[in-house]
């Protein structure tokens, strides 16, 4: 399902262009046109709250694209992947405020390009923690080891133990101007719009490289069959924990990027809600998809948005609305979530899907 | 040594209460493979509902009986408007339809009770302990357990004498044989989800009256997930060991390590030694372990 249906008459003649990610220069020249609306009209032409509406989608993506990968690729349920983006946010700002950083590092900028690369490491290996069970268990059982992963790290370690290291308190600040790129402090919405971009652009490249390759391959035939894989020689224990590991990596990069977008964490980021969220964001999208993750967060902050301007509006009317946002979005999260499995099984990107195919294949569509 | 029979008393107690939650969800398991996430949130509508109707001036008993028979109705509702749908779809879409439910509650009941604490007023059970030698049970706990235990006894021999019960049991084993033998599957189904919903009403009630009622009772109601999995998923003697396993964890956690480890210990210590547990008995106490061919 996954690639697109070429016009009649073209058709490809090794396995090498198969898999090919630009296969006819019409589709090069429409991803050339995305990347440039991506990095340079939207950067121009937005506003200040779209910048945010912006910055979330692309922080909601970087997390659903890790549990795309355990879930949609493997077939690895997770229930508590906001304990790994916290892992991953806790490691990076601790690395910024605790660890003796030369002034050179400072002073260039490199300081937190190597903590996001540390949060996302430490991140992946604490993923694969959790991931250990898998080599065992499948199923309900795995979901609730997961679970266990996000009440062990994020209720239990992180609130009780990390917070205190620094003598903080409850909530980490960095103070502005410590997140730097090289020459660039990450201080205005247009840069973290940037950074979170750049980032989405990496991994979404990184992920569906993963895919065509041997070890995207194996993920896919455990997540069909696990057995079936076994017997085929992979390993699946093997390929199960680096598929966590990817995953928590990812959501490593994901938490070190929200600490530049809010420049402030605390354990309130990181509740179960949003490892459910995730979730649903795939589902809505699309399971087995990249561009699902993409079309899930853009749909769902979107909707979010949308309900919150219309709470807003009402509240002139009953002011008590404003005060019951909150359940008014879980409630409507919870309905959405179940319509889409109810009504739309296979979510946004197969209808895309669709859509394409029936342009591409226009007129001749048989 | 007083300590340790105390919190092994006192997690007994409070395992019943977890037992009787755990049972409606491996009740719903076995009838129709559902992975209910949802549970924390019925037992917080089974709390808030009977609340309501106390608060109404209805006796606690009276209160406790219309909150089952909202539970019935509410069960029939839920299964009937979401569930009925996902029969035979991959277990990821039905566990996340009863996450997408959870929320809805969750929503809902924040919407319409609010998020402060409420406690039963005037108090349903009397504030001083029963003393028994050396130990010490307050009443709330030992009415709970009682009541969970009866319960418990109804619901194990509605299934062990009546037809409806045998039908479901029927159906858990052998879903197609049972249609063949004239078993509604959809009737079981309500009738899974409506004894699921009874259960941790009353659950939420009895777990209300510990503590007052907040939404932080619709995380005790979670912790039958680790009930469930140390009993063994399809196991209803497993769901007993496992709720009252896990009440006596809990407390005893609570007693020893919170010294040690300062802070919530007591309401992660569950889920910490299930993660652990299962790398050793993967299928739990005595769930069946499934073999699988290809």
């Amino acid at each position: 399902m996954s690639t697109v249906w070429l016009p009649c008459g073209l058709y490809h003649q090794d396995y090498t262009k198969d898999q090919g990610w630009w296969q006819t220069s019409l589709i090069k020249g429409k991803m050339i046109l995305l990347l440039a609306i991506i990095f340079i009209v939207f950067p121009l032409t937005l506003t200040g709250y779209w910048f945010g509406v912006a910055n979330m989608v692309g922080y909601t993506a970087l997390g659903a694209l890790g549990v795309q990968v355990l879930i949609g690729y493997a077939g690895l349920i997770t229930l508590g992947h906001a304990a790994f983006i916290a892992v991953g946010a806790y490691t990076s700002t601790l690395l910024i405020l605790q660890f003796p950083w030369p002034q050179f590092f400072i002073n260039g900028g490199i300081a937190y390009p190597i903590s996001l690369i540390i949060a996302a490491i430490v991140a992946g290996l604490w993923s694969v923690l959790f991931g250990l069970p898998s080599a065992k268990v499948k199923g309900f059982y795995l979901i609730l080891t997961t679970m266990a992963a996000q009440f062990i790290t994020v209720d239990f370690l992180i609130t009780q133990y990390v917070s205190q290291i620094g003598g903080r308190g409850q909530a980490f600040s960095v103070p502005p101007g410590t997140i730097k790129i090289g020459p660039w402090i990450i201080d205005s919405e247009v840069k973290t719009y940037l950074l979170v971009v750049v980032l989405l652009t990496l991994c979404v490249m990184m992920v569906a490289n993963l895919l065509r390759s041997r070890v995207g391959r194996a993920w896919i035939a455990i997540r069909d069959n696990d057995i079936a894989a076994e017997t085929l020689g992979i390993n699946i224990v093997w390929y199960k924990l680096l598929n966590f590991f990817v995953a928590g990596f990812i959501a490593g990069l994901a938490g070190a990027f929200w600490v530049s977008n809010t420049a402030a964490i605390s354990p309130e980021h990181f509740p179960w809600f949003w490892s459910l969220w995730l979730v649903g964001v795939i589902l809505i999208g699309g399971v087995g998809s990249i561009h699902g993750v993409i079309f899930g967060s853009i749909f769902m902050v979107l909707v979010m948005e949308l309900i919150q301007m219309g709470v807003i509006e009402l509240s002139d009317i009953f002011p008590a609305l404003m005060i019951k946002f909150l359940y008014i979005k879980e409630s409507v999260f919870g309905l959405i979530i179940c319509a889409f499995l109810i009504f739309q099984p296979r979510g946004l990107s197969y209808r895309w899907w669709q859509i394409k195919n029936y342009f591409n294949l226009w007129p001749f569509s048989y | 040594m007083e300590l340790f029979l105390m919190s092994l008393i006192n997690g007994i107690m409070v395992g019943g209460v977890y037992a009787l939650v755990a049972l409606g969800w491996v009740l719903i398991y076995k009838c129709s493979g559902v992975l209910n996430l949802a549970m924390g949130e019925l037992t917080l509508i089974g709390a808030y509902v009977t609340l309501t109707f106390y608060q109404a001036g209805i006796p606690f008993v009276l209160s406790i009986i219309c909150t089952l028979i909202i539970g019935i109705i509410l069960g029939i509702l839920v299964e009937r408007i979401f569930l009925d749908k996902l029969i035979g779809e991959p277990i990821l879409a039905v566990i996340m339809v009863t996450v997408g439910l959870s929320f809805f509650f969750k929503g809902l009941i924040e919407f319409v009770w609010g998020t402060n604490t409420r406690v039963y007023t005037p108090p349903i059970f009397p504030l001083e302990p029963i003393t028994l030698g050396f130990i010490k049970i307050s009443n709330v706990y030992l009415w709970s357990f009682i009541l969970a235990i009866l319960l418990f006894l109804i619901f194990a021999a509605f299934f062990k004498y009546s037809r409806w019960g045998l039908a479901m049991q029927a159906t858990a084993d052998d879903e197609t044989a049972a249609l063949s033998l004239g078993v509604s599957a959809r009737f079981v189904y309500a009738a899974a989800w409506a004894i699921a919903f009874m259960s941790a009403g009353v659950g939420g009630a009895l777990l209300g009256n510990i503590n007052g009622i907040n939404i932080s009772v619709g995380y005790l109601g979670l912790l039958v997930l680790p009930a469930v999995v140390l009993g063994g998923l399809n196991s209803i003697p497993g769901a007993i060991l496992g709720g009252i396993t896990i009440g006596v964890l809990q407390n005893l956690s609570g007693a020893y390590l919170d010294r040690y480890f300062p802070g919530g210990v007591k309401e992660v210590f569950p889920f910490a030694f299930m993660a652990v547990f299962l790398l050793f008995k993967p299928y739990g106490f005595w769930g069946w372990e499934r073999i699988e061919r290809m």
